[in-house]
């Protein structure tokens, strides 16, 4: 039942992955055709050089040709060379992606252990001060442009302090490149990006959860567990909690792609060398068979996260069938 | 079975307008009214947007009678001007006035998010409509490729699509509205969905209604609340993209002062100048900030069953 | 007479509302015995509920503003919440109206069963499971070994309800509050429902309260009962007596309201004229007085005070305690 639930989600996956990767190429296909700066503007190649690169990159030919390999190359696990500095693609996200796993998934930890006990307070304290306090929190949260937070930051964490002979925080990059790259040296660099992001789930977070709490604390088995003579504690941690987890969960799978945005500004800011910078500068320098391979993988992890998401629905859950 | 269905509830807004007739009542309008109108914060919200709207369109009298400057007079000696009374909100690295490039930035920022709002509604109204209303293998191409487009993280369709086109304020608008067409067109496909199955439908359509009038003149009026919540909401949002885009350098160019742009220019200059970090950002905040207000007090308003 | 086990004095709950302050509970007294049944009836909203939600102290966001609920030598609207926690699920359990929506959807039958000795009586997991599956089988679920790894979704109705009743059961309470406990279940079910209750009533010797607003339901099941309308408690005493010979117009409509298979002649069924009254703002006086056929001028000026009408019956009635009987009109 189960397996097969997955197996119909993987096969819709494949449609969308086929839509993804054909609207990225068709975009970036319109600009193939003029140049790609690496390659054209090299002063150290000859001509027939350019041309014999071309070739090899398959930018002589249609698209769909072009496509077709690129997909044929995917199936078997190779996703092509940067039309840039012709390395493997594979080499450059295996090379990125653990420093986006790290940021990210810092992130989402502590938006979770912050959002959760937030929304717990808002809605057993409703309409008191403290709730009205966290939701002002909350809604300017969403006002706050994450590149500008991440900008704020650096000028008072990083730049007024340092003004000031304070000991201040890095403001970019993932590790000093001298005698850097010690665990210390690490954290302090994912202190303030994992801020950013991390504030902004907590205010969506947050939010969520309180009105689910709410939700749930009306329900009927809510008064049947206060009727057993739990303490309040347990009442709202253990028979409330999960259930208001649930929808949360759904939430964070449908936002995964958002999520995936907002880290890409963030790693911009910071200079933070994950995947979502790298996709940005090599867009930026139409190295598209970069572009594509990051794509891919990007569309690849919401569409996992989602299915994980579903999946994990049904472990909350157990009401919910696969079928 | 779980799917998009069970997900699609969790935070869009839905009109519920349980009325038999064609058409929401007169009553639901009025009431949704006075709703409004008891929500003062909103009202104040309401207001603000429309301050900042008259700002960015009379742009070129403030420069002229208020800050005396153009955006884009560059004043060598007067650079990182702190603010006083030569400029009101001090000048950045080129001497250029902050407070009028803020001005002419409202422009763009507002400029191009009712113009993303006004293409996303009417696309996404149209393929949702059409998707639910002829259902079938339509409304599964139809619905696919909404899958797809909103599968794909949409900064890399923004990246790619910026450096196709060299963005103005139109082609920003068409750009983000690429993408959020797609949860418009789920939303209005629910709510058709539902619509349909009423009676008076089947009433207009027994009597031979053209399948166009019967979507423009019995469904649209129908999803009408909906989309007047996912507007007044989607503003906000808009805004914050299109400020980040502006900033990565893939949005509005400069020397076209912009929000976004703006703190570009600014990061490079952090020693010197905090004021210019800050002030681009605060505009860009309390524009977000009572754009989200205004539309929470719409959505209050025009459904209050999703009121919190 | 022994001492009542349980024991409400002039118990007053308010709730506060946008439109003014809300006399749920408004002077309710009765006495609960040990090894009774008592019955509480009224139509939705005339208090029965947050009475018994007041003896457990979960009124919440009502507050209870006056009176006594004294049980075993103790106020319970005066201890700490730690002291009214042991009692809770220990001493007084609860069972609700709607068990579809009573259990928690999350968790197994079995461990939503068993945690009121996990919590009460200390015992670790497996004792209290083998206890639940023991409690489980005794009110009727068969297989219950079996069917206590199950999720609620997964019991029907009636199920549940035996589920919650065992749940109730398992810490051996000596009152059992049971609300509205048939009113969401189909016919039949209902009829065994009550049949477990009544079977628990008499193998445990639990007291009960039972509280609905189906009369048939009490004729059956209770020793005595009282009537409440608008917060109040309007009739009271031994239930054959009542349904004989109801001292208050409000129980003598009731009664004319359900349909009597022992009826000597077949009389048409007489719904009660009128709505309940808004608790906001209710009527001078005596509060049923616009709805009541036997309505005299006094009726609208002097609230009547519930006191002996009769050999064993009480109730707050002008027109019953002046001697008048309640004749058909």
């Amino acid at each position: 039942m189960l397996a097969k639930y997955i197996a119909r989600r993987l096969l819709a996956s494949v449609v969308v992955v086929l839509g993804v990767t054909l609207i990225t190429l068709l975009l970036m296909d319109r600009t193939r055709g003029a140049y790609v700066p690496g390659i054209d503007f090299n002063p150290s190649l000859r001509p027939e050089d350019i041309a014999r690169l071309r070739a090899d990159l398959g930018l002589d030919r249609p698209f769909y040709e072009w496509y077709l390999s690129w997909i044929w190359g995917v199936l078997h696990g190779d996703f092509g060379h940067s039309m840039i500095d012709g390395s493997t693609v594979m080499s450059h996200i295996v090379d990125r992606l653990p420093n986006t796993i790290e940021l990210t998934a810092t992130a989402i930890l502590i938006g979770m252990v912050v959002a959760v006990p937030v929304g717990v307070i808002g809605a057993l304290r409703r309409g008191s001060k403290t709730d009205h306090a966290l939701t002002v929190v909350s809604v300017a949260g969403f006002a706050v442009p994450q590149f500008w937070m991440g900008l704020m930051l650096i000028l008072i964490f990083s730049v007024t302090l340092e003004q000031h002979g304070l000991p201040w925080l890095p403001s970019s990059g993932a590790y000093s490149p001298f005698n850097g790259g010690d665990v210390l040296d690490r954290l302090q660099h994912l202190v303030l990006p994992a801020t950013v992001l991390s504030f902004f789930y907590v205010s969506t977070w947050s939010r969520f959860i309180r009105s689910s709490m709410l939700e749930v604390l009306s329900q009927d088995y809510i008064r049947t567990a206060r009727a057993k003579g739990m303490s309040e504690r347990r009442v709202v941690y253990l028979h409330g909690l999960r259930n208001a987890l649930i929808p949360l969960i759904t939430l964070i799978g449908l936002e995964l792609p958002g999520l995936v945005s907002g880290g890409l500004v963030v790693e911009v800011v910071f200079g933070w060398p994950g995947i979502g910078r790298l996709a940005f500068e090599r867009a930026l320098q139409y190295d598209y068979s970069t572009v594509m391979g990051v794509t891919f993988f990007a569309t690849l992890l919401v569409i996992a996260g989602n299915l994980l998401a579903d999946l994990l629905y049904g472990v909350l859950d157990p009401r919910i069938r696969y079928g | 079975m779980i799917g998009p269905s069970r997900v699609a509830e969790l935070d869009m807004p839905a009109a519920g307008i349980e009325t038999g007739t064609a058409r929401p009542a007169q009553s639901y309008w009025n009431e949704s009214w006075e709703r409004l109108r008891a929500n003062r914060i909103g009202i104040a919200a309401g207001i603000l947007i429309l301050i900042f709207a008259v700002i960015a369109v009379m742009a070129p009298l403030f420069s002229l009678i208020l800050t005396h400057y153009q955006p884009q007079t560059i004043n060598l000696d007067q650079t990182f001007m702190k603010p006083g009374s030569t400029h009101l909100l001090g000048s950045d690295e080129l001497g250029r006035d902050t407070l009028t490039r803020l001005i002419w930035g409202a422009r763009v920022s507002l400029g191009v998010a009712f113009l993303t709002v006004a293409m996303s509604l009417t696309l996404g109204t149209t393929v949702g409509m059409v998707a639910g209303y002829y259902g079938g293998w339509i409304d599964d191409v139809l619905m696919r490729l909404v899958d797809t487009v909103l599968a794909i993280p949409a900064i890399f369709l923004f990246i790619l699509m910026s450096i196709l086109f060299r963005p103005n304020a139109f082609t920003l608008a068409a750009i983000v509205a690429s993408v959020g067409w797609g949860s418009v067109a789920r939303l209005v496909r629910g709510e058709v969905l539902s619509v349909k199955q009423r009676d008076f439908i089947l009433a207009t359509r027994s009597i031979g209604a053209r399948d166009t009038r019967l979507m423009l003149r019995h469904l649209l009026p129908n999803v009408l609340p909906v989309l007047i919540v996912a507007a007044s909401l989607g503003v906000g949002q808009i805004i914050l993209i299109e400020a980040a885009l502006d900033f990565l350098g893939l949005g509005i160019q400069p020397p076209t002062p912009s929000w976004g742009n703006m703190l570009t220019n600014a990061q490079s200059y952090f020693f010197r100048s905090g004021f210019l970090v800050a002030l681009p950002g605060i505009a860009i905040f309390v524009t977000v900030l009572a754009s989200n207000m205004f539309g929470n007090a719409i959505r209050d308003a025009f459904d209050p069953r999703l009121k919190s | 007479m022994t001492q009542p086990l349980l024991e409400v004095q002039d118990l007053h709950t308010v709730f506060s509302t946008k439109e003014g302050t809300v006399k749920a509970v408004d002077g309710v007294s009765f006495e609960l015995h040990s090894g009774e049944t008592l019955g509480i009836v009224g139509e939705s909203g005339c208090g029965k509920s947050v009475t018994a939600m007041s003896i457990m102290r979960l009124q919440r966001p009502g507050r209870i503003v006056g009176g006594k609920v004294m049980f075993k030598g103790q106020d319970l609207t005066r201890i700490s919440e730690y002291e009214m926690r042991e009692i809770r699920g220990r001493e007084i359990a609860m069972i609700f109206q709607d068990p579809m929506t009573s259990l928690n959807p999350v968790y197994r039958v079995g461990w939503q069963v068993s945690e009121p000795t996990r919590l009460h009586n200390g015992w670790d997991a497996r004792k209290a499971l083998s206890s639940a599956v023991n409690m489980l089988g005794r009110v009727g679920i068969p297989s219950a070994s079996a069917r206590a790894r199950d999720y609620p979704h997964q019991f029907s109705g009636g199920m549940r309800q035996r589920a919650m009743i065992a749940m109730g059961l398992t810490t051996t309470p000596q009152v059992l509050i049971a609300d509205e406990p048939t009113t969401a279940l189909d016919v039949t079910i209902q009829a065994q429902i009550l049949d477990l209750l009544r079977d628990v009533n008499r193998e445990f010797g639990t007291a009960t309260i039972l509280i609905t607003h189906n009369l048939g339901v009490v004729a059956g099941m209770c020793q005595r009962l009282i009537v409440m309308y608008a917060g109040k408690v309007v009739e009271a005493g031994p239930t054959a007596d009542v349904f004989a010979n109801p001292k208050h117009p409000y129980t003598w409509s009731l009664l004319r309201s359900i349909p009597r298979l022992d009826a000597e002649r077949h009389e048409p069924l007489k719904p009660i004229e009128g709505l309940p009254p808004n608790l906001v703002d209710l009527p001078s006086g005596c509060a049923f007085h616009p709805r009541c056929v036997f309505r005299v001028e006094r009726c609208a000026r002097d609230v009547p005070a519930l006191i002996q009408v009769g050999g064993t019956q009480r109730a707050a009635c002008w027109v019953t305690q002046a001697g008048t009987e309640l004749k058909g009109v």
